[in-house]
């Protein structure tokens, strides 16, 4: 890593952090196991058994994670990621966000459309009747071709029952 | 002998005009999948799948590999033209192949590439013709205990040949068998892990873990880096290309080991990315002159594409013969097989000879057509990546998270494609393997009952799986890969503390 990009978050506090997320998750999925029987019975292993070792492997592998990260990650500089980095992935990620929650509400056609026509003004600098053209047809062009080529309906929402197309 | 009289019966399935129209889709779509950075073989043949459903499985499979050829050949034309790798496993090429591009020699590059890319994966199929059946009759001699054996030994050859730190590996193989326990128990009917969740009883898909580890992470990876296009022009001649067909026997020595290496890494889980890489690292060790690589080296490019092909036409072997897939897209395959019904594994080549040897006749016909078709197609997919990316981004991100919502109809996996899209990032960052989480989501429930069953036989005695001589030399060679890298860091303390010794002595 070069020295003039600011890093935000280390390497180091990265591995540390996902270690224990790791290990939390070992934690869970035994406690999830837990809720069964996890010994033998004549028809050998309980429904328990399997899920309980997996966890306890996670938990034993994600110590070692950490174990290395003090050995290995402590001392060095190195950066998970970068201010300009973080900032970038931001911008695509936190639409992206946005676009899962609004599909989640107003289905996938509309969610699309207003994802693409938003991304395309805000951050590509389009203007506004060339971004809804595009967004418009890419999203009609979707929704010709999994409804009616590959007859597998997509999420939809208040405007399509609206609107009757169902 | 036999097996070519069930190849030619294969031809006979595969060769219909609706097989080979299928075919040329498949290929065309794979190289687009290729092509775009954030769709790769795994979850293009991921986001395909749901489609395929409505359809017989000789056509989904026909349709699927082609697309997984055409992937694998769109990932080289970006590797090349714009230094940027469509697949993880055409990192390799960019080395001597964009260099090749620049220095005006893009023709010679590409030709380079797919021609001994198409060499690669045909010593693939060859091997698949000849080895499937013999494979297959001496898997029939398995039994559960030996079935969880192999499977042990495919996650231990992770553990122990992959490059990342092993504990890494072993937390994805876990995770990804956590995964798989979500929901309906199959042997109990028990609903496990489930925390009162619902949505969860139905269990995780890896379809959707798919599309959100290999595609919205590689997406935020490829914003991070902050992408730039900046391509080389390239019109592909017909003349040229001819006239580099001509000199590419020359490198015969190079095409053989690479091809080698390939198979070899294809049929042990290994992969194609690894494979590429070390076969690059083997042309220059053994290159008369070592000067220019790097430089536009035309070794450079024929080495990782010979060796990315072969694996990833013989990672198809196992999956067919074992039940066990060689790579991330053997293995979304093999999940597809299970849904369409049909049981991976020695029992196909005897109730379903159709499929397997159309599947195989259709992998030589498939590479055919490959070549053919990403050689004309050159100039049309570099126009593609020249659309700006603020528009090509968001709708490859649609096409992900529409695709998950196809596989099973929930809503709720629109939130776990997120969920797994983040995963991914964080984990290709931090150098944790993802494949092997796939391959424990698809064999997880198969690894679990082979287990069981193998202590139902045993009545809970786990020396079961050192009863026999074929077990126990498979369980031996997995425990060894397992503590491989235990050995190598042993290994690594001595030799420096020897070292010394001498110098001192």
């Amino acid at each position: 890593m070069s020295t003039n990009e600011r890093s935000l978050v280390s390497r180091f506090a990265m591995e540390v952090a996902t270690g224990c997320a790791t290990l939390a998750a070992g934690v869970v999925v035994v406690l999830g196991a837990l809720e069964y029987e996890i010994g033998w019975d004549e028809g050998g292993p309980q429904p328990g058994y399997f899920p309980f070792y997996v966890g306890l492997i996670i938990i034993a592998a994600s110590l070692g994670v950490l174990g290395q990260a003090f050995l290995n990650h402590r001392r060095s500089r190195e950066a998970f990621i970068t201010r300009e980095g973080f900032a970038r992935v931001m911008a695509f990620f936190l639409p992206l966000a946005a676009f899962t929650v609004g599909s989640y509400v107003l289905g996938l056609y509309v969610g699309t459309f207003v994802y693409l026509a938003g991304v395309m003004i805000f951050q590509g600098g389009y203007r506004w009747p060339f971004a809804l053209a595009v967004a418009g047809g890419i999203t009609g062009f979707f929704f010709v071709l999994f409804e009616r080529w590959f007859q597998v309906p997509l999420l939809k929402g208040p405007l399509e029952t609206l609107f009757g197309i169902y | 002998m036999e097996n070519i009289a069930s190849l030619m019966h294969g031809f006979g399935v595969a060769l219909t005009m609706h097989h080979v129209l299928l075919m040329m889709l498949g290929v065309l779509l794979g190289i687009l999948v290729g092509v775009l950075p954030g769709l790769g073989a795994p979850n293009g043949v991921t986001l395909l799948m749901p489609l395929t459903f409505s359809m017989d499985p000789i056509s989904a499979i026909i349709l699927l590999t082609s697309m997984y050829w055409g992937a694998l050949f769109g990932g080289s034309t970006t590797s090349i033209l714009f230094n940027i790798p469509g697949e993880p496993s055409s990192v390799a090429t960019t080395f001597d192949g964009h260099p090749m591009a620049k220095q005006g020699r893009a023709t010679e590059a590409l030709t380079y590439a797919f021609l001994s890319a198409g060499f690669g994966a045909l010593v693939g199929v060859v091997l698949i013709t000849v080895l499937s059946s013999w494979v297959a009759k001496f898997a029939l001699r398995f039994s559960s205990p030996e079935f969880f054996a192999v499977y042990f030994l495919a996650f231990a050859s992770f553990i122990g040949l992959g490059g990342s730190s092993p504990f890494k590996t072993v937390i994805s193989i876990m995770l990804g068998f956590a995964f798989t326990a979500v929901g309906m128990d199959t042997v109990s009917g028990s609903l496990r892990l489930t925390y009162g969740i619902d949505e969860l009883i139905r269990g995780i898909s890896f379809l959707v873990a798919v599309i959100g580890l290999f595609g919205i992470g590689e997406l935020l990876l490829t914003m991070e880096e902050g992408l730039r296009f900046d391509g080389v022009k390239a019109r592909v001649s017909p003349r040229k290309v001819f006239a580099t067909l001509l000199t590419l026997p020359r490198y015969w020595l190079t095409l053989l080991r690479s091809a080698a290496i390939g198979c070899w890494m294809g049929i042990t889980p290994g992969g194609p990315t690894a494979a590429s890489f070390m076969s690059y690292g083997l042309a220059k060790r053994f290159a008369r002159r070592r000067d220019g690589f790097g430089k536009g080296r035309e070794e450079g490019v024929i080495a990782p594409e010979t060796a990315d092909h072969a694996a990833g036409s013989s990672a198809i072997l196992p999956m067919l013969a074992l039940g066990i897939p060689g790579s991330a897209t053997a293995a979304v395959m093999m999940g597809g097989l299970m849904i369409w019904g049909l049981t991976p594994g020695p029992m196909l080549f005897i109730e379903q000879k159709d499929f397997v040897w159309g599947l195989i006749a259709s992998m030589y016909l498939g590479n055919v057509v490959a070549v053919v078709l990403v050689l004309a197609t050159v100039p049309l997919f570099a126009a593609i990546l020249r659309v700006p990316f603020a528009i090509i981004g968001p709708v490859i991100l649609v096409i992900c998270v529409s695709g998950a919502y196809t596989v099973a109809g929930a809503s709720f996996d629109l939130w776990l494609v997120l969920i797994f899209g983040v995963v991914g990032y964080v984990f290709k960052k931090l150098d944790y393997p993802i494949a092997p989480m796939v391959l424990a989501m698809v064999l997880g429930d198969k690894a679990e009952d082979a287990f069981r069953q193998s202590a139902i036989m045993s009545g809970g005695d786990l020396s079961i799986f050192w009863s026999n001589g074929l077990v126990a030399t498979i369980m031996a060679l997995g425990v060894l890969l397992l503590v491989w890298p235990l050995l190598s860091l042993i290994v690594q303390r001595l030799r420096p503390s020897r070292d010394v010794g001498a110098t001192t002595a």
